[in-house]
């Protein structure tokens, strides 16, 4: 079989950046085959990736070493757009990699840069449509779309260059479990093609049946490689031991999160102690009333996004809170953290009743995108502007807890991922909030990384706080949350 | 019955508007012109469905418009007539080329974009950086509700504090993100032929119509009567 990717020897390193990200990495792809590379974040993957489809050193600034050669064509004096209609990658942020804003136009985009014939990409389109069946999202806003099904435009949008090498950074991070088994066949029939597939992957479950060959990357080398079939029984002791995520969904929560049937394996809600939500509706089709604006109640039925009569909340429990995407999970956090004014629901906590305004310092949730909740220059700035009374010990005090005092005088920006969601969490226990709402805390981060992230929530209800994760990550939830609840079509119930 | 524009002819009409609303209605035709050129795409925006937003520009125009010319007069003073002049004139004067460069942008697809520059010879660099910015508008849009949501969240809200810091809370995160999408979007756009030597095909098939036609016509006639009016005093 002919060798379409020959790396040799390569070493690189990122502009300003103190370590080299791959070191002496070498490495051949055949025509056809189906490659993972795994290992933690930080290994290198992204990188060889974008050796790979040219970003590197077409776009990124850096350091290059060695030689890339793909398709006989040395990557380094090949122009990026020639290299357009023979790699095509689908990245990890559904969010930033969109040119159109239209599906239609997104995925006619990269055919018409490279000068194909209208009538050619229109029947490519076509083809693409019926072979991934998307008839249902065409023609929509790519804005509305949810993550799994700008995913799927995406890999469309890179297919429709028929490009003979796809490479996959990451597609899953942002997916709930339908949308990434969705996307694993997508990439078994890429493979069924007889493409040449790449994925860099967290995940493994999705993708060890299909695989040919496994390379598992350490800080920039390639440490390890396995057949797909030596790979896929390797036991669950080995894959801890390589700080991966499992090979295999744990079948409980697996059937949970896909809705399969009505298990009830956890704990029911039995305690006494506990925080009331009352009356929480809500809906996102407001009815057309022009002066006044509705109240929503229980009966708006079908039409309600949200729909809580009464639920109690465990305290100082970590509860999880799961179900498929566009089914209600951040709409329920929300309207509970009192971001949806026109949800006018109650919380009842230790005798008190919060209505309205009054439930915004009740709560506070740490977002997806923790960049959007860091608005200062430091990291004690940053807690001190939660305090009503700025307190510097009691400061101190919340950034020791949390292993944040030696950055205290760090711009937030510069810290890495794990450490500003350590922020956002400090600034939420200087606020005083008891009940802490996750939003997808662990989405695109490696087992090591979510295991640092199911201790830090634990620590949180040591504290007292009451902990709601919306997640879709198994493995968090079998780390540590005790209870869940099931988010679907608006009602939520414990499962 | 629905009118799709021709993007050409949208254009025009931002450039047609924009011209208008820089000189000043001195008489009743120029007022009456310059309520037809703010009319026109309000109109549009009905017939593409965006009813509140077409709604609301017209109750801001027409009570603006309303003002301006029952209560005010030269002989108005004190300081709530200032402020309403000033106001209702800002309104009347500029929220026609606002209404223009609303529904064009909401109702042009960006492939019809590009496609419209490349027929006028428009170069590639000027072609593209437009737009991403047109590209960048919802994400802007997006990132910002969730910055005033995350501030609502901490009760940092104008009128708490210092302005200048409200102000540059909400700049600061909302740049570090754009930035942040904006490299990714550009290095996912580059690895998809974006800056292709060979000349970029498009799929959309532009045809002026017989009301491109007409409103291409309507249009120059109102420009050519305000530099005529202005030109000739």
């Amino acid at each position: 079989m002919q060798t379409i990717i020959d790396i040799k020897d390569a070493t690189y390193k990122y502009k300003g950046a103190r370590n080299n990200s791959l070191m002496g990495v070498s490495m051949q792809v055949k025509k056809g085959e189906t490659i993972l590379l795994c290992g933690a974040s930080g290994s290198g993957k992204t990188t060889l990736i974008r050796l790979i489809n040219g970003l590197i050193p077409h776009y990124y600034n850096g350091e290059l070493q060695g030689s890339i050669c793909v398709k006989e064509k040395d990557v380094s004096k090949t122009p990026l757009y020639n290299l357009a209609g023979t790699v095509g990658t689908v990245f990890q942020n559904p969010r930033s990699q969109f040119f159109s804003v239209d599906t239609d136009g997104e995925i006619v985009f990269g055919p018409e840069n490279i000068g194909i014939a209208p009538k050619e990409i229109l029947k490519r389109k076509d083809n693409i449509i019926e072979q991934m069946k998307l008839n249902k999202l065409m023609g929509r806003n790519l804005f509305e779309l949810s993550g799994g099904q700008k995913q799927r435009i995406a890999c469309a949008s890179v297919a429709a260059l028929l490009p003979e090498i796809i490479l996959l950074d990451e597609p899953s991070s942002n997916l709930d479990l339908q949308s990434i088994s969705e996307l694993g066949k997508i990439t078994r029939k890429w493979k069924e093609q007889g493409k040449t597939v790449i994925i860099s992957e967290h995940r493994l479950w999705y993708v060890k049946d299909f695989v040919d060959r496994v390379i598992y990357m350490k800080d920039g080398v390639i440490a390890n490689e396995w057949a797909g079939e030596r790979f896929k029984k390797l036991g669950e002791k080995e894959i801890r031991k390589l700080k991966l995520r499992p090979l295999l969904l744990n079948e409980k929560f697996s059937n949970i999160l896909c809705f399969k049937s009505g298990q009830k394996s956890f704990k029911r809600m039995e305690e006494t102690d506990s925080i009331i939500l009352k009356d929480f509706y809500f809906s996102y089709k407001r009815k057309p009333y022009i002066f006044r604006k509705k109240k929503f109640t229980q009966s708006d039925g079908e039409h309600l996004n949200l729909c809580v009569q009464n639920l109690a909340i465990p305290k100082g429990k970590i509860i999880g809170v799961i179900g498929s995407n566009g089914m209600g999970k951040s709409t329920f956090l929300r309207c509970i953290c009192g971001l949806e004014k026109d949800c006018t629901g109650v919380i009842k906590t230790d005798g008190m009743v919060y209505k309205g305004r009054a439930r915004i310092p009740v709560s506070y949730m740490v977002m997806q995108d923790v960049n959007h909740q860091l608005f200062t220059d430091s990291v004690k700035e940053e807690v001190l502007l939660s305090m009503k009374e700025k307190d510097e010990e009691r400061c101190y005090c919340i950034l020791e807890s949390l292993g944040l005092l030696e950055y205290k005088d760090t711009h937030p920006m510069a810290l890495s991922g794990g450490q500003k969601q350590r922020v956002a969490i400090a600034s939420a226990v200087a606020a005083g909030a008891s009940l802490l709402l996750f939003d997808e805390p662990t989405s695109g981060l490696d087992y090591s990384h979510m295991e640092k992230v199911g201790d830090l929530l634990k620590q949180l209800a040591a504290m007292g706080k009451t902990v709601l994760v919306s997640t879709h990550d198994p493995e968090l939830i079998e780390r540590c949350c005790e209870y869940l609840l099931c988010v679907n079509n608006g009602k939520v119930e414990y499962v | 019955m629905t009118v799709r524009l021709d993007p050409r002819t949208k254009l025009y009409m931002i450039f047609v508007v924009s011209a208008v609303v820089m000189m000043s209605a001195t008489n009743s035709l120029l007022w009456a012109l310059r309520i037809v050129v703010t009319i026109l795409p309000i109109a549009f925006l009905i017939m593409e469905k965006y009813y509140a937003s077409a709604l609301r520009f017209l109750i801001l125009y027409v009570t603006a418009l309303g003002i301006t010319f029952t209560c005010l007069s030269e002989k108005s003073t004190g300081f709530f007539m200032a402020f309403l002049l000033g106001y209702c004139s800002i309104i009347v004067q500029f929220l026609p080329a606002m209404i223009t460069a609303w529904y064009v942008l909401r109702t042009t697809k960006i492939d019809e974009f590009i496609c419209v520059m490349q027929k006028m010879h428009m170069p590639d660099g000027i072609t593209i950086s437009l737009a991403v910015v047109m590209r960048f508008f919802p994400t802007i849009k997006e990132e910002y509700t969730s910055i005033r949501d995350a501030m609502k969240m901490r009760e940092i809200m104008l009128g708490t504090g210092n302005v200048i810091k409200m102000v540059e809370y909400r700049i600061i995160p909302l740049m570090f993100s754009c930035v942040n999408i904006g490299d990714e979007l550009s290095a996912a756009a580059i690895t998809r032929g974006l800056g292709e030597k060979v000349k970029r095909t498009s799929v959309v098939e532009l045809k002026m119509k017989v009301y491109d036609y007409l409103l291409v016509i309507l249009f120059s006639v109102v420009l050519i009567v305000y530099v005529v009016f202005r030109n000739v005093k």
